[in-house]
Protein backbone atom coordinates (compact mmCIF):
# COMPACT_ATOMS: atom_id res chain seq x y z
CA UNK A 1 0.00 0.00 0.00
CA UNK A 2 1.46 3.89 -1.17
CA UNK A 3 2.39 5.38 1.67
CA UNK A 4 0.67 8.53 2.84
CA UNK A 5 2.37 11.53 4.51
CA UNK A 6 1.39 13.06 7.44
CA UNK A 7 2.46 17.03 8.82
CA UNK A 8 3.34 16.82 12.27
CA UNK A 9 3.51 20.07 14.28
CA UNK A 10 4.78 20.62 17.73
CA UNK A 11 3.25 22.77 19.97
CA UNK A 12 4.62 24.04 23.24
CA UNK A 13 3.59 26.43 25.93
CA UNK A 14 6.20 29.29 26.24
CA UNK A 15 8.36 28.54 29.19
CA UNK A 16 8.82 32.19 30.16
CA UNK A 17 12.32 32.41 31.80
CA UNK A 18 12.43 28.39 32.58
CA UNK A 19 16.19 27.22 32.33
CA UNK A 20 16.71 25.25 29.64
CA UNK A 21 17.81 22.03 29.72
CA UNK A 22 21.56 21.09 31.04
CA UNK A 23 24.83 20.30 29.15
CA UNK A 24 23.99 17.14 30.73
CA UNK A 25 20.32 16.17 30.03
CA UNK A 26 21.08 17.82 25.98
CA UNK A 27 23.41 14.45 25.27
CA UNK A 28 20.71 12.42 26.83
CA UNK A 29 18.19 14.48 24.59
CA UNK A 30 20.79 13.68 22.06
CA UNK A 31 21.21 10.11 22.39
CA UNK A 32 17.24 9.56 22.50
CA UNK A 33 16.59 10.90 19.38
CA UNK A 34 19.40 9.96 17.42
CA UNK A 35 17.86 6.10 18.40
CA UNK A 36 14.86 7.60 17.73
CA UNK A 37 15.55 8.87 14.57
CA UNK A 38 16.97 5.46 13.77
CA UNK A 39 14.67 3.23 14.61
CA UNK A 40 12.15 4.93 12.40
CA UNK A 41 14.16 6.10 9.52
CA UNK A 42 12.00 4.42 6.53
CA UNK A 43 8.95 6.65 8.57
CA UNK A 44 10.73 10.01 8.47
CA UNK A 45 10.43 11.45 5.40
CA UNK A 46 11.65 14.73 6.56
CA UNK A 47 12.94 15.85 10.08
CA UNK A 48 11.91 19.57 9.45
CA UNK A 49 12.78 22.36 11.72
CA UNK A 50 12.01 24.02 14.36
CA UNK A 51 10.46 27.65 13.87
CA UNK A 52 12.20 30.92 15.28
CA UNK A 53 8.98 32.91 17.75
CA UNK A 54 9.22 36.07 15.77
CA UNK A 55 6.15 36.00 12.81
CA UNK A 56 4.02 37.18 10.65
CA UNK A 57 0.07 36.83 10.39
CA UNK A 58 -1.02 38.40 6.91
CA UNK A 59 -4.64 39.01 6.20
CA UNK A 60 -6.74 40.57 3.57
CA UNK A 61 -6.87 43.87 5.68
CA UNK A 62 -2.70 43.83 6.58
CA UNK A 63 -0.28 42.51 7.95
CA UNK A 64 0.37 41.71 12.23
CA UNK A 65 3.48 40.69 13.62
CA UNK A 66 3.98 38.19 15.98
CA UNK A 67 4.15 37.31 19.30
CA UNK A 68 0.83 36.95 19.50
CA UNK A 69 0.08 37.37 23.05
CA UNK A 70 -3.41 35.64 23.02
CA UNK A 71 -2.03 32.27 22.22
CA UNK A 72 -1.05 29.74 24.73
CA UNK A 73 0.66 27.68 22.26
CA UNK A 74 2.97 28.34 19.92
CA UNK A 75 4.32 26.22 17.06
CA UNK A 76 7.34 25.62 17.76
CA UNK A 77 8.43 23.50 14.57
CA UNK A 78 7.40 20.72 11.91
CA UNK A 79 8.29 17.71 10.18
CA UNK A 80 6.66 15.18 8.10
CA UNK A 81 6.51 11.31 8.81
CA UNK A 82 5.82 8.89 5.56
CA UNK A 83 3.11 5.83 6.70
CA UNK A 84 0.52 3.40 5.64
CA UNK A 85 -1.60 5.16 7.89
CA UNK A 86 -2.61 6.70 10.63
CA UNK A 87 -2.05 4.42 13.48
CA UNK A 88 1.25 4.05 12.48
CA UNK A 89 2.04 7.82 12.04
CA UNK A 90 0.83 8.01 15.70
CA UNK A 91 3.20 5.26 16.65
CA UNK A 92 6.34 6.95 14.78
CA UNK A 93 5.15 10.29 16.63
CA UNK A 94 4.55 8.95 20.21
CA UNK A 95 8.17 7.37 20.06
CA UNK A 96 9.45 10.58 19.32
CA UNK A 97 11.60 12.11 22.43
CA UNK A 98 9.74 15.24 22.04
CA UNK A 99 6.43 14.18 23.22
CA UNK A 100 8.48 14.52 26.98
CA UNK A 101 9.23 18.14 27.00
CA UNK A 102 7.24 20.09 29.52
CA UNK A 103 4.01 21.26 27.87
CA UNK A 104 4.49 19.73 24.46
CA UNK A 105 2.10 18.64 22.36
CA UNK A 106 2.45 17.00 18.98
CA UNK A 107 -0.38 17.35 16.33
CA UNK A 108 -0.71 15.02 13.08
CA UNK A 109 -2.42 15.89 10.03
CA UNK A 110 -2.76 13.56 7.05
CA UNK A 111 -1.68 15.50 3.76
CA UNK A 112 -4.15 14.98 1.06
CA UNK A 113 -1.34 14.68 -1.43
CA UNK A 114 -3.30 17.23 -3.58
CA UNK A 115 -1.24 19.76 -5.64
CA UNK A 116 -1.60 22.96 -5.45
CA UNK B 1 42.84 7.20 32.54
CA UNK B 2 42.36 8.77 29.35
CA UNK B 3 42.87 12.63 28.42
CA UNK B 4 39.59 14.28 30.44
CA UNK B 5 40.48 17.47 29.73
CA UNK B 6 39.90 17.45 25.92
CA UNK B 7 37.36 15.15 24.85
CA UNK B 8 38.00 14.27 21.09
CA UNK B 9 34.58 14.79 18.73
CA UNK B 10 33.82 11.80 17.11
CA UNK B 11 35.05 10.92 13.28
CA UNK B 12 38.03 8.74 13.41
CA UNK B 13 37.53 5.96 10.76
CA UNK B 14 37.13 3.53 13.51
CA UNK B 15 34.91 5.18 15.53
CA UNK B 16 30.66 4.88 15.53
CA UNK B 17 28.63 7.75 15.46
CA UNK B 18 28.48 9.15 18.91
CA UNK B 19 29.67 11.46 21.80
CA UNK B 20 31.84 10.49 24.55
CA UNK B 21 30.67 10.67 27.78
CA UNK B 22 29.81 14.19 29.37
CA UNK B 23 30.74 15.65 26.12
CA UNK B 24 28.63 17.99 26.36
CA UNK B 25 29.43 19.26 29.58
CA UNK B 26 33.30 19.07 29.40
CA UNK B 27 32.61 21.00 25.78
CA UNK B 28 30.45 23.25 27.83
CA UNK B 29 33.67 23.92 30.49
CA UNK B 30 36.00 24.41 27.91
CA UNK B 31 34.06 27.00 26.08
CA UNK B 32 33.20 29.21 28.55
CA UNK B 33 36.59 29.24 29.88
CA UNK B 34 38.11 29.75 26.62
CA UNK B 35 35.56 32.33 25.99
CA UNK B 36 36.16 34.16 29.37
CA UNK B 37 39.62 34.63 28.26
CA UNK B 38 38.91 36.31 25.16
CA UNK B 39 36.43 39.26 26.49
CA UNK B 40 36.73 39.57 30.30
CA UNK B 41 35.28 37.94 33.43
CA UNK B 42 32.72 40.55 33.98
CA UNK B 43 31.27 38.95 30.90
CA UNK B 44 30.84 35.46 32.67
CA UNK B 45 27.00 35.69 32.50
CA UNK B 46 26.80 36.46 28.79
CA UNK B 47 29.16 33.61 27.80
CA UNK B 48 27.99 31.18 29.32
CA UNK B 49 24.41 32.12 28.01
CA UNK B 50 26.22 32.12 24.62
CA UNK B 51 28.00 28.49 25.25
CA UNK B 52 24.22 27.11 26.50
CA UNK B 53 22.21 28.42 23.52
CA UNK B 54 25.44 26.79 20.89
CA UNK B 55 25.29 23.44 22.83
CA UNK B 56 21.41 23.95 22.43
CA UNK B 57 21.66 24.56 18.32
CA UNK B 58 24.24 21.46 18.12
CA UNK B 59 21.27 19.33 19.70
CA UNK B 60 19.13 20.31 16.99
CA UNK B 61 21.52 20.49 14.21
CA UNK B 62 23.36 17.37 14.63
CA UNK B 63 20.01 15.33 15.15
CA UNK B 64 18.89 16.81 11.63
CA UNK B 65 22.13 16.23 9.61
CA UNK B 66 25.50 14.80 11.54
CA UNK B 67 27.66 15.50 14.10
CA UNK B 68 30.61 17.62 12.04
CA UNK B 69 34.18 16.32 11.84
CA UNK B 70 35.53 19.05 13.99
CA UNK B 71 32.55 19.16 16.31
CA UNK B 72 34.61 21.52 18.77
CA UNK B 73 35.17 24.13 16.39
CA UNK B 74 31.72 24.00 15.16
CA UNK B 75 30.56 24.66 18.79
CA UNK B 76 32.87 27.34 19.33
CA UNK B 77 31.80 29.30 15.95
CA UNK B 78 28.49 29.25 17.19
CA UNK B 79 29.08 30.14 21.28
CA UNK B 80 31.43 32.84 19.19
CA UNK B 81 28.45 34.35 17.40
CA UNK B 82 26.01 34.40 19.85
CA UNK B 83 28.45 36.09 22.23
CA UNK B 84 29.68 38.63 19.86
CA UNK B 85 25.55 39.76 18.90
CA UNK B 86 25.05 40.30 22.59
CA UNK B 87 28.50 42.09 23.22
CA UNK B 88 27.48 44.01 20.00
CA UNK B 89 24.22 45.53 21.11
CA UNK B 90 25.84 46.98 24.48
CA UNK B 91 27.71 49.88 22.63
CA UNK B 92 29.76 50.38 25.89
CA UNK B 93 31.69 46.99 24.72
CA UNK B 94 33.10 48.75 21.36
CA UNK B 95 36.62 47.91 22.85
CA UNK B 96 36.06 44.44 23.73
CA UNK B 97 34.51 43.97 20.58
CA UNK B 98 37.53 46.03 18.78
CA UNK B 99 40.08 43.22 20.39
CA UNK B 100 38.13 40.03 20.08
CA UNK B 101 35.86 40.07 17.28
CA UNK B 102 37.12 38.27 14.84
CA UNK B 103 36.11 35.84 11.82
CA UNK B 104 34.61 33.96 14.20
CA UNK B 105 37.33 31.33 13.80
CA UNK B 106 38.70 29.04 17.21
CA UNK B 107 42.19 31.01 17.77
CA UNK B 108 44.81 27.92 16.65
CA UNK B 109 45.76 28.10 20.33
CA UNK B 110 42.43 26.76 21.75
CA UNK B 111 42.79 23.87 19.68
CA UNK B 112 45.77 22.25 21.26
CA UNK B 113 45.48 20.12 23.73
CA UNK B 114 48.01 21.99 26.02
CA UNK B 115 46.33 25.00 25.40
CA UNK B 116 42.88 24.54 26.31
CA UNK B 117 44.25 22.80 29.48
CA UNK B 118 46.34 26.18 29.87
CA UNK B 119 42.17 27.77 29.44
CA UNK B 120 40.72 25.21 31.69
CA UNK B 121 43.24 25.52 34.63
CA UNK B 122 43.13 29.32 34.47
CA UNK B 123 39.47 29.64 34.89
CA UNK B 124 40.09 26.93 38.04
CA UNK B 125 42.64 29.53 39.41
CA UNK B 126 39.76 31.92 38.96
CA UNK B 127 36.90 29.70 40.63
CA UNK B 128 39.37 29.62 43.75
CA UNK B 129 39.88 33.35 43.94
CA UNK B 130 40.18 33.94 47.61
CA UNK B 131 38.02 37.30 47.28
CA UNK B 132 35.37 34.51 46.78
CA UNK B 133 33.46 33.39 49.77
CA UNK B 134 34.50 29.73 50.53
CA UNK B 135 31.36 28.60 49.70
CA UNK B 136 30.87 29.87 46.47
CA UNK B 137 34.58 28.72 44.81
CA UNK B 138 32.93 24.97 44.65
CA UNK B 139 30.08 25.73 43.08
CA UNK B 140 31.38 28.24 40.46
CA UNK B 141 33.82 25.65 39.40
CA UNK B 142 30.98 23.00 38.74
CA UNK B 143 29.06 25.21 37.43
CA UNK B 144 31.93 26.91 34.78
CA UNK B 145 34.20 24.15 34.35
CA UNK B 146 32.35 20.82 35.10
CA UNK B 147 28.93 22.10 33.15
CA UNK B 148 26.35 21.26 36.00
CA UNK B 149 22.82 22.97 36.10
CA UNK B 150 22.40 24.49 39.50
CA UNK B 151 19.79 22.26 39.41
CA UNK B 152 22.18 19.18 39.15
CA UNK B 153 24.54 20.81 41.64
CA UNK B 154 21.65 21.33 44.33
CA UNK B 155 21.70 17.61 43.92
CA UNK B 156 24.45 16.52 44.40
CA UNK B 157 25.79 18.68 47.38
CA UNK B 158 22.45 18.24 49.25
CA UNK B 159 21.46 21.87 48.97
CA UNK B 160 18.73 23.65 48.00
CA UNK B 161 18.70 24.89 44.30
CA UNK B 162 18.15 28.59 45.48
CA UNK B 163 20.74 28.26 47.72
CA UNK B 164 22.99 26.90 45.13
CA UNK B 165 21.79 30.17 42.84
CA UNK B 166 22.27 32.54 46.04
CA UNK B 167 26.25 31.20 45.95
CA UNK B 168 27.09 31.67 42.04
CA UNK B 169 25.39 35.47 42.22
CA UNK B 170 27.89 36.08 45.07
CA UNK B 171 30.61 34.58 42.87
CA UNK B 172 30.02 36.53 40.15
CA UNK B 173 28.92 39.80 41.72
CA UNK B 174 32.63 39.89 43.41
CA UNK B 175 34.24 38.56 39.68
CA UNK B 176 32.26 41.49 38.38
CA UNK B 177 33.38 44.06 40.56
CA UNK B 178 37.24 43.33 40.36
CA UNK B 179 38.90 46.05 38.53
CA UNK B 180 41.14 43.63 37.43
CA UNK B 181 38.77 41.52 35.77
CA UNK B 182 38.87 42.40 32.18
CA UNK B 183 42.04 40.08 31.82
CA UNK B 184 42.40 37.06 33.23
CA UNK B 185 46.04 36.69 35.62
CA UNK B 186 48.22 34.67 33.76
CA UNK B 187 49.19 31.51 35.23
CA UNK B 188 52.12 32.64 37.14
CA UNK B 189 50.50 35.19 39.14
CA UNK B 190 47.41 32.63 39.69
CA UNK B 191 49.78 30.27 41.45
CA UNK B 192 49.53 31.95 45.18
CA UNK B 193 45.85 30.55 45.08
CA UNK B 194 47.44 26.70 44.64
CA UNK B 195 46.28 26.48 48.50
CA UNK B 196 42.55 27.11 47.36
CA UNK B 197 42.59 25.06 44.62
CA UNK B 198 44.00 22.07 46.47
CA UNK B 199 41.00 22.94 49.11
CA UNK B 200 38.22 23.02 46.08
CA UNK B 201 39.20 19.74 44.55
CA UNK B 202 39.72 17.61 47.86
CA UNK B 203 36.16 19.14 49.45
CA UNK B 204 34.93 18.01 45.57
CA UNK B 205 36.25 14.39 46.05
CA UNK B 206 35.39 14.34 49.33
CA UNK B 207 31.14 15.02 48.60
CA UNK B 208 31.63 12.41 45.59
CA UNK B 209 33.59 10.03 47.92
CA UNK B 210 31.64 10.23 51.72
CA UNK B 211 28.34 9.78 49.97
CA UNK B 212 25.95 7.11 51.22
CA UNK B 213 25.67 3.71 48.90
CA UNK B 214 22.67 4.60 47.11
CA UNK B 215 23.87 7.87 45.26
CA UNK B 216 27.14 6.67 44.19
CA UNK B 217 26.04 6.45 40.61
CA UNK B 218 25.33 10.09 40.49
CA UNK B 219 27.71 11.67 43.46
CA UNK B 220 30.66 9.46 42.06
CA UNK B 221 30.64 12.11 39.29
CA UNK B 222 32.02 14.71 41.74
CA UNK B 223 34.93 12.19 42.06
CA UNK B 224 35.24 11.36 38.53
CA UNK B 225 35.30 15.50 38.35
CA UNK B 226 37.91 16.04 41.06
CA UNK B 227 40.31 13.59 39.33
CA UNK B 228 40.10 15.27 36.30
CA UNK B 229 40.65 19.03 37.59
CA UNK B 230 43.22 17.20 39.55
CA UNK B 231 45.06 15.77 36.71
CA UNK B 232 44.74 18.65 35.22
CA UNK B 233 47.13 20.27 37.64
CA UNK B 234 48.97 17.45 38.48
CA UNK B 235 50.17 17.38 34.80
CA UNK B 236 50.39 21.37 34.09
CA UNK B 237 50.81 23.31 37.17
CA UNK B 238 54.52 22.58 37.76
CA UNK B 239 56.86 22.29 35.12
CA UNK B 240 60.01 21.17 35.23
CA UNK B 241 61.91 23.23 38.20
CA UNK B 242 63.00 23.37 41.45
CA UNK B 243 59.83 23.34 43.00
CA UNK B 244 58.22 20.84 41.21
CA UNK B 245 57.54 17.23 43.41
CA UNK B 246 53.97 17.38 42.42
CA UNK B 247 55.53 16.38 38.78
CA UNK B 248 58.45 13.47 40.19
CA UNK B 249 55.71 11.16 42.51
CA UNK B 250 52.06 12.83 42.39
CA UNK B 251 51.05 9.63 43.84
CA UNK B 252 53.43 9.76 47.15
CA UNK B 253 54.23 13.18 47.48
CA UNK B 254 53.97 14.56 50.79
CA UNK B 255 51.99 17.57 52.35
CA UNK B 256 50.39 19.73 49.83
CA UNK B 257 49.85 17.20 46.97
CA UNK B 258 48.64 14.38 49.53
CA UNK B 259 45.13 14.53 48.21
CA UNK B 260 46.34 13.48 44.68
CA UNK B 261 47.60 10.33 46.96
CA UNK B 262 43.93 9.77 48.35
CA UNK B 263 42.12 9.93 44.90
CA UNK B 264 44.65 7.43 43.86
CA UNK B 265 44.32 4.99 46.46
CA UNK B 266 40.61 5.95 47.00
CA UNK B 267 39.34 6.43 43.51
CA UNK B 268 38.78 2.74 42.21
CA UNK B 269 36.59 2.22 45.16
CA UNK B 270 33.69 4.11 44.48
CA UNK B 271 34.68 4.13 40.90
CA UNK B 272 33.78 0.71 39.98
CA UNK B 273 33.36 1.66 36.09
CA UNK B 274 36.38 3.39 36.04
CA UNK B 275 38.57 0.75 37.31
CA UNK B 276 38.11 -1.11 34.42
CA UNK B 277 38.61 1.59 31.66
Amino acid sequence: MAKRKYLVLFRSQPTGGQPGPSPEQMQQMFAAYNAWKEKFKDAIFDMGDQLKSEGRVVTASGVADGPFVEVKEVVGGYMIVSAENFDRAEEVVRACPAVHAKGASLEIREMTGAKM
Amino acid sequence: MSEPSHPRGPGGPASPPGLAEHYFRHEYGRLVAVLVRRVGLHHLEVVEDAVQGALLAALTAWVADAIPQNSGAWLYRVAHNNLMAVLRKDHGHQKILDGAADQGEEPVSATFAGEVRDELLRMLFVCCDEKLPRESRLVLALKTLCGFSTGEIAFRLFTTEANVYKRLARARDRLRDDELDTQTPPLELLRSRLPSVHSVIYLLFNEGYLSARAEHAIRSELCEEAIRLGTLLATDLCPAGPDAPARRAPGVAPGRHRWLAVAGRAGPQPLGRRASE
